[in-house]
């Protein structure tokens, strides 16, 4: 794997959109050739070098390609959005729509992410380890379909509307959520470990989707019906995967949990599945 | 042609293997004595296809670690002599011996890589949730996708992979061993079954992995296809004209093997001859072929002693 450093160097209050900021685009290319990709600022057009120092390795292989960013990254959006392969690591904050509609490869950010992260996904992994925004893993407005595959794990809490109309794929929350987790979700699945706030699944169709909170719930619709408590298998071969593949260490501790199962949302004909850990 | 091997008569021959599909499941509950109860269950009157619809058996246990639910296994081969026969045999088997079996689930236990085709044995089985079967899927950004079931049943709700590896495999590896008497070839036949299934993908699959009938092909009756081994029957060896068996030998045990490849149950039939060989009182050791009639695979005593 060849590492590419990018220092975060800019000076400006207005948001950056830096597209160009992947695997895909960066992977092939002389480092002078990098400096030059367009970045824009608010509506004017810039170049990577504006805003950042760049240094390191680049691979020829997009799949060998790792990117870190450095620097308070904050304003930085649309990191890592579209890539197929290799990897980003930001060690801050990273702004609006990380990894949104990325088909694979894997992003790590060390520090909390703005809305929209990872909006439209196909594929690949999204690390979190502090807090995301609103919409995460969701659908951009007007769209029918959020995320469609992948995994997204957040190791603090989310904002409102994670997964909507999502898909396919998963997302997994260690701290708290939001309202309208799940709202539209029509497949897939929502790991919460932490508390959940109100209108989970709210129009939710099924297709095989659910939603797990595995650490309660602050209120049920009351299109949900209550079917059954017992311990599922299936629950148990997600829990295990997810305590030994994504490092999600607390799911161990629910393998042999009963559950109640809710079904909904009848308020749109949906079969979608709420489980709620009742140990 | 015979050679002499820790003071037994092996005699240079082969066993006669053939080609059968085959495929492998694992299945878990929620403790052992459940997932032994499905596995009997499933893998019962599978002996042989010369009556059954297929031939099955309990591969190993699986200890709940390593399973993907991290309950204890069982995994379980079965064999058929095509894809649809395979399928169907496994189709009928899981519905009525697994999926009845109480806290069961079932996953597949050949790698799609490894396989050379893939049975949709649980998008069929999703069916007896008559409409209220539920799908899952697994690894999304992790690997390859892998498609679940989950049926709801009185009990709560059965889960099963939705495809099955198949792989074309080899059946009718064999050896019989001989002996003054029958304490002596129990054991001896005891001992080198559980030195076969030392051997990963293989099966034994007649009663503790033993035949004491035989078989051949035909009998003397048109309705009857097969019939015992009357050439190794001791008990009429100097009634049978033509019979096999050698002075002092009363008593008459064959393994039967089947498993994943070829190199595989020529290791099985090694270590099974040589831990019988090592249990005293067995006069000799042979194996059943149709001179090359029958199967395209020929393993030879010798050369599955050679194996390490």
């Amino acid at each position: 794997m060849k590492v590419l450093k990018l220092k975060y160097v800019g000076q400006t209050s207005i948001p950056i959109e830096a597209e160009n900021i992947t695997p895909d685009r960066v992977a092939g290319k002389q480092i002078s050739e990098i400096e030059k990709l367009p970045v824009y600022e608010g509506n004017k057009q810039r170049n990577v070098s504006d805003f950042f120092e760049i240094s390191g390795d680049v691979a020829e292989e997009v799949g060998e390609q790792v990117i870190v960013l450095e620097g308070d990254t904050t304003l930085v959006k649309y990191i890592g959005s579209s890539m197929s392969s290799g990897k980003i690591i930001v060690e801050g904050n990273a702004g609006m729509h990380l990894g949104s509609r990325m088909t694979g490869g894997e992003i790590q950010v060390k520090g909390s992410v703005d809305d929209w992260a990872g909006a439209e996904m196909s594929g690949g992994y999204i690390r979190i380890n502090k807090n995301a925004g609103n919409r995460l893993g969701s659908a951009y407005r007007g769209s029918p379909e959020g995320m469609t595959g992948g995994i997204i794990v957040v190791d603090g809490n989310i904002g409102q509307e994670c997964g909507a109309f999502l898909r396919r794929g998963m997302i997994v929350i260690r701290g708290t959520v939001a309202p309208f987790a799940g709202v539209h979700m029509n497949g897939g699945q929502i790991f919460a470990f932490g508390h959940v706030s109100k209108r989970i699944g709210a129009s939710a169709k099924g297709n095989g989707g659910f939603i797990a909170c595995l650490g309660g719930v602050e209120q049920m619709l009351p299109t949900y019906i209550y079917d059954s408590t017992y311990k599922p298998v299936f629950m148990r071969v997600y829990l295990q995967q997810l305590s030994e593949n994504l490092g999600v260490k607390e799911a161990a501790n629910f393998m042999d949990a009963q559950f109640e199962r809710f079904s909904g949302d009848l308020a749109c004909g949906g079969n979608n599945e709420i489980f709620v850990a009742s140990c | 042609m015979s050679f002499n091997f820790n003071g037994v008569e092996i005699e240079d021959t082969f066993a006669e293997g053939f080609s059968m599909w085959s495929s492998r499941i694992i299945v878990t509950a929620i403790n052992r004595k459940w997932a032994n109860i499905a596995a009997q269950n499933m893998t019962g009157f599978a002996t042989s296809v010369i009556a059954c619809d297929c031939e099955a058996g309990i591969e190993r246990e699986i200890p709940l670690e390593s399973t993907p639910d991290h309950r204890p296994g069982t995994a379980i081969m079965v064999f058929g002599f095509s894809k649809g026969k395979l399928s169907s045999s496994m189709l009928n088997r899981i519905g009525q011996c697994v999926l009845t079996c109480p806290t069961t689930a079932i996953f597949n236990g050949i790698p799609k890589t490894d396989s050379d085709e893939m049975l949709d044995i649980g998008k069929s089985l999703r069916f007896f949730g008559d409409g209220y079967q539920v799908k899952m899927r697994m690894n999304d950004g992790l690997g390859e996708r892998v498609r679940f079931w989950r049926i709801p049943v009185m009990q709560g709700e059965f889960l099963t992979e939705e495809l099955y590896g198949a792989k074309k495999a080899v059946a009718g590896g064999n050896f019989l061993i001989m002996g003054e008497e029958e304490r002596y070839t129990l054991e001896a036949a005891e001992r080198a079954v559980e030195a076969i299934h030392s051997v990963p993908m293989i099966i034994t699959p007649f009663p503790g992995g033993l035949c004491r009938s035989g078989s051949k092909v035909g009998s003397k009756y048109a309705f009857l296809k097969a019939s015992t081994n009357t050439p190794f029957c001791p008990t009429i060896k100097n009634t049978f004209k033509g019979s096999n068996i050698p002075e002092k030998v009363n008593s008459v045990v064959e393994i039967v093997l089947n498993g994943l490849d070829e190199s595989s149950v020529r290791r099985a039939m090694g270590l099974g001859i040589k831990a019988a060989a090592g249990a005293g009182g067995v006069k000799k050791i042979t194996a059943v072929n149709f001179g090359g009639k029958l199967g395209k695979f020929k393993i030879g005593l010798k050369e599955s002693l050679e194996v390490p």
